[in-house]
Order: C-alpha cells, then sequence, then structure tokens
C-alpha cells in the first residue's frame, strides 16, 4: 500500500505539455445536483483511497479524489496515448506519459476549460488494489471550486466560487463549521503550519494518502510526541522489504482551537517525496486527517474550514 | 451505528436448501469481531525467506505466533496472539478497525521468523507475490468482510446448469475474487450463502470459467465491458425517533427510501414521542417528520442538507 502510495505521488511530478486537444466531457452519474454552483458525489473508500464513479470519453468507471496531484491523471489502460509520447522520470523506471488536453470539463452545468492531463499506465494500481481505475482528479480540476471531503457521509461536494474564493451560491452547507485555518499553497500542494511539541513543521495535505507520514529526520523533540508499534515491513511475506516505523503521532496542532487525536503514522524518508509535492515537507497529512476532520479546501481563500461531527445517534 | 442487525432483503425468490459451508482457514468473524485462529496441527511446514529453509511443523518448538498481513503492514511482531490451554492460538480485533471494504492477505508468523505455510487444499488462499508481482510459489490466506454462512443474510442461487464442474460467485463484495466463494451444488442448481454488510453490490457468477449474470434477477448494472452485472442491495433496520410532539395527533416519516410518501409510513407513539423502523441500505438518506401537516427536519439531528430544489432535509447516514 505504501507502494502505491509512492507510485500515485511520484507520478505528480509530472510536468505536462499541450500537445493534444479533445473536446469531451466528464460527468458523474451517482452525483446529485444541488444547484447550477453545486454537486455533491459519493464516493466508496477503497483501503483509504476515496474513489468516485466518474464518464470520460464514453467510460464510465472509478477515480481516485487525490489533492496531492497536479492534473487530471488517465490512465493508458483505458485511454490511447496521443502521438507526442515524451519520457518523464519516475521511481523506479521512466515513465512513458503523454498529454491529453480535455478541452471541456464539464460538472452538469459546470464547465471548465483546457484542463490538462495526462496519460499514464496505472495498472498497477489497478491491480494492487483490485479495481477498475480511469484516472486521478487532481488540483488542476479541484482548484476552481470549494471542495467538502466529508468521510462522515461518505460524498466530496464541490461548489463554484469566484476568482476571491466566494461562493457563487450561499445555500451549500446546514451544517456548523467549527473552525478554519490558513494554508500555503506551494505549486499544487497544501502545505500546513503544524505544531507537535513545540517545534512547527511543514505538512502536505493529500487526499490520497493512505498513511500520514513523518519524515525522520524530523527534531527529536518531535518524535517524543511519536510512539512507535512497529516496524513495517511493506512486502511482508513476499521477496523484498522496505522497512519503516509504524505508530501514532500524537498531539498534532493546527491552531490553538483545532488539534488531532492521535493519528497512525509512518516514519519515511520523504527526500524522494519532496520533489514529487515541489516543496520541502516535513510530512505528510492524509487519510487519518479526513478521518477525523470533516474539510472543507478553498483554494483561492487558502483556506481549510472544519464541520462539526455529528456524535454517534443512540 | 445503531442497530446494525443484519437482515436479508429478498430481490428474487428462491427455494430454501441447505448449503454447505466452507469454513475459511485462519480467521472466523464472531459478532462484531475478527477471531485469528491458529493450530499447529492445521499446517505441515513452516518456511523462512530469509534462509529459504523449509520445515516440517513436527520439528519447530512454537514459542510464540503473530497474525502478519496487509491490514497491519506484515509486521511480525505487532499483533502478537494469546495461547489457550488446548494450545489454539487467537487473536482477537473489532470488525470496524478493518476499512469498510476489504479483502486482506495475511499469514501467521511462528517465533518471529517463520511462516506458517497454507496448502492448496485450504479455502481461502491466494498465491503469495512479491512487490514486483513475482509469484513466490507459496500461498497466503485471505480474509474477507463478507463471509459465507447458512445464516447469512444474502442467498444466492443459480437454477441450473447442473452439468457444470464448478459454479463460483464473485462480486464487488470480495473485489471480484474468482476463486473463493464455491458455490454449492444444489438438486436444480447452485447455491451459496453470504453474510455481507448493508450496501447496493455488483456480483456474476463464473461457470467453468464463463462469467454470467444471475439470469433470475432482473436488478442488474452495465459494466465497463460493455455487459451486465447484477445487483443485489442489503438493507439493515434502522428505527427513526422523534422526541416529544406528544399532543400531535399523527407524525409520518417521509424520505428518499418510501418516495417522500405522506402516507405509507405512520409512527408509532412511545414513551418519549415517535418512532418507525424501516429498512435501509448502505449509504445516505434524505428524510423530514410531517407533524399533523406540518413537514419538519429531524430536531434532534445536526446533519441536514439542501435537496436539489432549495429544500433542507435532514441527514441519516448508514454505515456499513
Amino acid at each position: 500500500m505504501q507502494r502505491l502510495l509512492y507510485c500515485i505521488v511520484f507520478i505528480f511530478t509530472l510536468t505536462t505539455y499541450a500537445n493534444d486537444k479533445v473536446d469531451s466531457y466528464i460527468g458523474f452519474p451517482t452525483a446529485e445536483v444541488v444547484n447550477d454552483y453545486t454537486t455533491r458525489i459519493p464516493f466508496k473508500l477503497i483501503d483509504h483511497l476515496i474513489v468516485v464513479e466518474a464518464e470520460l470519453f464514453d467510460k464510465k468507471g472509478n477515480f481516485i479524489i487525490d489533492t496531492g496531484s497536479e492534473t487530471l491523471i488517465l490512465n493508458s489502460v483505458h485511454f490511447k496515448k496521443s502521438s507526442n509520447e515524451k519520457i518523464t522520470h519516475g521511481v523506479n523506471a521512466d515513465i512513458h506519459s503523454s498529454v491529453k488536453h480535455v478541452n471541456t470539463f464539464l460538472l452538469k452545468n459546470f464547465e471548465l476549460r483546457h484542463t490538462k492531463s495526462d496519460v499514464i499506465d496505472l495498472s498497477h494500481i489497478e491491480k494492487t488494489k483490485k479495481m477498475n481505475l480511469l484516472g486521478v482528479i487532481g488540483h488542476s480540476v479541484l482548484k476552481d471550486f470549494e471542495i467538502f471531503i466529508d468521510l462522515y457521509l461518505n460524498q466530496i461536494t464541490l461548489t463554484r466560487v469566484d476568482k476571491l474564493g466566494n461562493r457563487l451560491d450561499d445555500n451549500v452547507y446546514l451544517e456548523e463549521i467549527t473552525d478554519s485555518i490558513n494554508f500555503k499553497l506551494k505549486k499544487h500542494t497544501i502545505v500546513l503550519n503544524t505544531e507537535v511539541n513545540g517545534v512547527m513543521l511543514k505538512m502536505g495535505l493529500d487526499s490520497a494518502a493512505e498513511y500520514n507520514q513523518l519524515n525522520k529526520k524530523v527534531s527529536s523533540k518531535v518524535l517524543k510526541n511519536f510512539f512507535p508499534s512497529r516496524k513495517l515491513k511493506l512486502s511482508g511475506a513476499s521477496g523484498k522489504t522496505v522497512e519503516v516505523m509504524a505508530g501514532k503521532l500524537f498531539r498534532v496542532k493546527l491552531s490553538d482551537n483545532v488539534y488531532f487525536g492521535p493519528m497512525q503514522t509512518v516514519l519515511a524518508n520523504l527526500k524522494r517525496m519532496n520533489e514529487a509535492f515541489g516543496t520541502r515537507l516535513d510530512g505528510v497529512l492524509g487519510y487519518e486527517f479526513f478521518k477525523q476532520k470533516r474539510t472543507i479546501i478553498n483554494y483561492k481563500k487558502r483556506q481549510l474550514y472544519f464541520v462539526k461531527t455529528p456524535m454517534p445517534r443512540q | 451505528m445503531q442497530h446494525i442487525v443484519i437482515l436479508f432483503v429478498a430481490l428474487f425468490s428462491f427455494n430454501v436448501a441447505v448449503a454447505q459451508i466452507t469454513e475459511h482457514k485462519g480467521y472466523q468473524i464472531i459478532g462484531d469481531y475478527v477471531v485469528f485462529i491458529f493450530n499447529k496441527s492445521d499446517y505441515e511446514f513452516f518456511s523462512n525467506d530469509e534462509f529459504h529453509d523449509r520445515l516440517e511443523t513436527s520439528e519447530v518448538y512454537v514459542k510464540s505466533v503473530a497474525v502478519a498481513g496487509e491490514f497491519n503492514g506484515w509486521s511480525r511482531d505487532a499483533w502478537q496472539m494469546k495461547k489457550a490451554e488446548d494450545g489454539t492460538y487467537t487473536y482477537e480485533r473489532l470488525l470496524s478497525d478493518f476499512s469498510e471494504e476489504f479483502d486482506w492477505e495475511f499469514k501467521f508468523v511462528i517465533n518471529g521468523n517463520y511462516w506458517a505455510e497454507p496448502s492448496y487444499d485450504d479455502p481461502n488462499i491466494v498465491d503469495a507475490k512479491d512487490e514486483y508481482g513475482k509469484y513466490l510459489h507459496v500461498y497466503n490466506l485471505k480474509l474477507y468482510s463478507s463471509y459465507a454462512s447458512k445464516d447469512g443474510n444474502a442467498r444466492f442461487r443459480l437454477k441450473g446448469y447442473t452439468d457444470a464442474k464448478t459454479v463460483i460467485l464473485s462480486g464487488t463484495f470480495n473485489r471480484w475474487d474468482e476463486s473463493i466463494y464455491k458455490m454449492n451444488k444444489v438438486d436444480d442448481g447452485w447455491e451459496l450463502t453470504l453474510q455481507l454488510k448493508p450496501d447496493i453490490y455488483e456480483y456474476k457468477f463464473i461457470v467453468d470459467g464463463e462469467w454470467i449474470e444471475d439470469p433470475d434477477n432482473p436488478a442488474k448494472k452495465k459494466n465497463e465491458y460493455h455487459g451486465y452485472n447484477s445487483l443485489i442491495n442489503i438493507k439493515v433496520p434502522i428505527t427513526f425517533t422523534l422526541l416529544d410532539y406528544k399532543s400531535a395527533k399523527e407524525v409520518i416519516l417521509a424520505g428518499d427510501f418510501n418516495d417522500w410518501s405522506e402516507q405509507e409510513f405512520r409512527m408509532r407513539r412511545t414513551d418519549s414521542g415517535w418512532a418507525y423502523t424501516t429498512f435501509l441500505s448502505g449509504g445516505k438518506h434524505h428524510y423530514k417528520f410531517i407533524v399533523d401537516g406540518s413537514w419538519i427536519t429531524d430536531p434532534d439531528n445536526p446533519v441536514r442538507e439542501y435537496d436539489g430544489k432549495g429544500n433542507i432535509n435532514s441527514v441519516y447516514m448508514v454505515r456499513n
């Protein structure tokens, strides 16, 4: 699974060049259209990945919602590569990739022009996760919306915002927003200033990171809040193994009001990961973050909002 | 969540027959728990992948046993099992500790360095592969959130095909595994009963290698191979309650689950107010109460959403 994460993350290092224009649209057959500007798309969790059903180029299948991805990525298993191929450097091998320009991107009444998309072989994710995967929906698609990633109702709400990030529709959310915090956007990566045991850490927020990760070279003060529970041998009963330390990271604070319960986290070497995210990070927050906080992301305002998680009903 | 007593809602009719149940090796799901079970006598060999040696189990004195698998990153020591007086090792985890849809590969680790090797005859084996997909020529065991049980809530039945050698049931409940759910031959066809969590699942039968839809089930969905998968909807009983409103003459429960009927679900009076129990599939449901003709949202439920027309509804989430 860790490997999957690396695979996804390193795909995002690819830079894109416009070389092929295709008129098409992406549709979400299971979405609820709330109004002209807002739609809710139910998702399924496949292990810790957020997966929605979508239609593109007359194909219907799964897309991973991934704030860590720079672009829309299409799986070359299902989508033909365009004529201009280029080679980009991946983690273990060179990846042949090409680029499609999805000229029109429609979410019912929503339209996005000139959405870039990479066409890459994602068959390894299909095999590892035993799932059909048409592609990955990343920052280039998500940035024009406010996105509510809700692991309580298992749905993504997308609502249109103006250039300043103001919602075009007032009637989007009815639940209480308890807190908000600012973030920085480094290239496509959401970077949060967090505090652990008095030490400030720069953490990336990645909805497709199945496990939180912490750079093993962080200060020893931070590691005092990390309680290792086990060594993860990532390939286990099979051949080669990469050993990382897994455990729980305690008392991660985003602000005086916003803090987290213990989060499952692995200690990893983030050097290559930093190359992928295009910025230096002390760690990555993923599934565990969204599991604990129902989170609204507003890229234009550079803000996260947190929605109250209801108590279980009796 | 409440009332997770799972009940089968039949989408298609079938005759009653007694199915043979295949126990999965290495674990049982009992109530809300997965219980991992290791008996030395169930295994013939232990192997060590560092030294590439293979020992008969009788040659090894078992001091400790751990469960290692995809769910714990194949840790050889994190999930240590407890030894019972009869020599059986067990380890319990809450079902809810595992993600919603899963099938996990796992194995038992003996004394921290030997793998208990499943045999070809075990029902829930898969080929073990390394991280590059290369076969390791041994097996892993597999744990499923769904499982065959004669008391299960979903009975699958295929009429006819009595000359077939094997019929496999495969679907989204086991990520389209092509071997684990072998159906049992009955007088006029094939049958298997599973215990499934509330959700809508897609499935097919594999008759001697050929994939077919369920011919007796009209509910189906187009798949990516330009064919169809059959659908089964597993529901659970959910009780909606409205506190107080004791002076009301009539309270109706209306929601997307009954097409917003203003008559159908009349709530009954209780000591604390009003209640109605209905069966719902996994996922999100919009609802409202109609108190003596006036529509209200659920005052005790903070989760509310707009519908597509600007109305406000209460939201109930049936988690699986």
